[in-house]
């Protein structure tokens, strides 16, 4: 009880930025979305924990088979069960975040317009869930790696930088289409083509060394590249991890499309209980 | 220290009305026509910009409410009560003008906002007070007053989907006056549960006044505004049309309505 710093409400800027200092200040709120949604997912599914397994595996199996056995894709001589694992535990963190965070806006459009909090927590309560699921996934590959004797070694040491470099990037471009949704209610079936077409456009299925050296810029442009390889990296020891510039790139690219996204979510927070 | 609560300087509150043809407030659709439609001289006369119109919530709105005070909100449908409320809760911003809230507000502007049905009775109670801005201690701390106050403690670890709508209106409502809020905002909710439930209510609301809270009411109902409010303020068309005692706005206003 007792006086705070007096809250001024006026009509809102042309560009503003989230207040993050008041996201800490809902860190509870954070921890029970989070918790709901475990709650409820697990709830709800009769597999449960299973379908977060099965997911990558099933995905796995399939591309296993028709890029594998099928089509016979060059792997550079890697196991096809670890170099398409490998790739799916990266790529479905960066869809399941992009994914949630689009919709965060819309899909809480009821509690939007009855109460106010940040809204950033949305966005970022489905994160933290996507990392829980990255973290169950993660210990899937982890058996097929040492199935396949591979060991782990000192490379792993940087994959808690390489996943906080997938959070910052899917959350940018999540945030990015969820203002776009806003404004365009029927982009929303968009979405699913263009991550269908953004897996075919990064290195999962095959490996970035079919591309030609001069053309590789293009696809280190899309930071999922690099991640991809570097996620392989740290798993497998190949030896695609991007050099130095590619990794700027990517990282710049990253580091942008976060403030782009956070600038254009703000902005569409403050239109969104008014466009109903 | 100042003994402001809320003071409201010059608010104006415009909304965007769409009207497109697919019904949407805009669509991407429509922005990939617009240049094919403009090139071809269709619907030139209903391009996609031409298709809004504005329309004015809130007209040079100011006031001041002190702490303590008990401010009830009166008018017709679409006079501007819940979009104040709005504004005052901070769920919308206005177009124009300036709010300054002096102490923390919580408002209640629907029952049960973030319940999930597939959640316990405990883990709603503690969902729904982070969400209209409590700690988990404070939470923690008023658990057992809130199950009590809410009349269904055999049944809290129950799965709010098997409770009935006024098993889930109390425990929701329990929450929200349980805040110990310095200024809560309330739209028409004192009309929850049966009637002994809302002459508990009501008294929670006395009770609050006066341990010193501030109130702001929308109500339909002139004796509840009456009973819980000194003041009133009346809404027409967006602007105050009279501001002053609860017992003689509401009885103005009545008259307009009856004449």
């Amino acid at each position: 009880m007792g006086m705070i710093n007096p809250i001024v409400i006026t009509a809102p800027e042309k560009i503003e930025f989230p207040d993050l200092k008041e996201i800490w200040g809902f860190k509870g709120l954070l921890y029970f979305l989070v918790k709901r949604d475990l709650k409820v997912r697990f709830q709800q599914t009769f597999i449960g924990v299973f379908w977060i397994v099965l997911q990558p595996l099933i995905q796995m199996l399939i591309f296993y088979v028709i890029f594998g056995i099928l089509v016979q894709v060059p792997t550079d001589g890697i196991p096809y069960t670890v170099f398409y694992l490998s790739g799916f535990v990266a790529w479905q963190l960066f869809v399941q975040i992009v994914n949630s965070s689009a919709f965060s806006l819309l899909g809480n459009i009821g509690i939007i317009t009855k109460v106010y909090f940040p809204r950033l927590a949305l966005p970022l309560s489905t994160t933290i869930g996507a990392l829980i699921d990255f973290l169950i996934s993660f210990v899937v590959l982890l058996i097929f790696l040492l199935a396949n004797h591979y060991s782990i070694t000192s490379r792993y040491l940087i994959l808690p930088f390489l996943v906080l470099l997938t959070l910052i990037f899917s959350l940018g471009v999540g945030l990015l289409f969820g203002a776009l949704l806003v404004i365009f209610r029927d982009t929303k079936n968009l979405l699913g083509f263009i991550l269908q077409i953004w897996m075919f456009i990064t290195p999962i299925i095959y490996t970035i060394s079919i591309a030609p050296e001069k053309y590789r810029i293009f696809f280190y442009l899309n930071p999922m590249t690099g991640l991809v390889n570097a996620y392989r990296w740290v798993f497998l020891g190949t030896n695609n991890l991007p050099s130095a510039i590619y990794f700027t790139v990517s990282l710049v690219v990253a580091i942008i499309c976060l403030l782009a996204g956070m600038i254009a979510f703000r902005t569409m927070e403050n239109r969104i209980a008014d466009v109903m | 220290m100042t003994r402001l609560a809320i003071k409201a300087e010059n608010v104006w509150k415009e909304y965007r009305i769409h009207h497109n043809l697919e019904g949407s407030s805009s669509s991407f659709k429509a922005v990939l026509n617009a240049p094919f439609n403009w090139l071809t001289g269709r619907n030139r006369k209903y391009s996609h910009l031409q298709q809004s119109e504005q329309f004015v919530a809130l007209r040079d709105v100011s006031f001041e409410v002190e702490y303590g005070d008990s401010l009830g909100l009166v008018g017709r449908n679409g006079a501007g009560k819940s979009t104040l409320l709005k504004i005052l809760s901070r769920i919308t911003r206005p177009s124009k003008g300036k709010v300054t809230l002096y102490h923390h507000v919580n408002a209640l502007l629907e029952v049960g906002t973030g319940f999930n049905t597939e959640l316990s009775g405990r883990e709603n109670v503690y969902l729904n007070g982070s969400f209209l801005g409590m700690k988990i201690s404070e939470i923690k701390q008023k658990f057992d007053e809130i199950v009590a106050f809410s009349e269904i403690e055999q049944f809290i670890d129950t799965p709010v989907k098997y409770y009935s709508s006024g098993m889930f209106v109390r425990l929701a409502f329990s929450v929200a006056v349980h805040l110990t809020p310095e200024i809560l905002l309330l739209d028409e909710v004192l009309s929850v549960g049966d009637a002994g439930f809302q002459h508990k209510s009501q008294a929670k609301m006395k009770e609050l006044l006066g341990s010193g809270a501030t109130i702001i009411l929308v109500s339909h109902n002139a004796q509840a505004i009456r009973d819980i409010c000194k003041r009133a303020i009346w809404l027409d068309k967006g602007a105050i049309r009279m501001d002053g005692a609860a017992v003689s706005v509401v009885e103005d206003y009545g008259k307009s309505v009856d004449g």
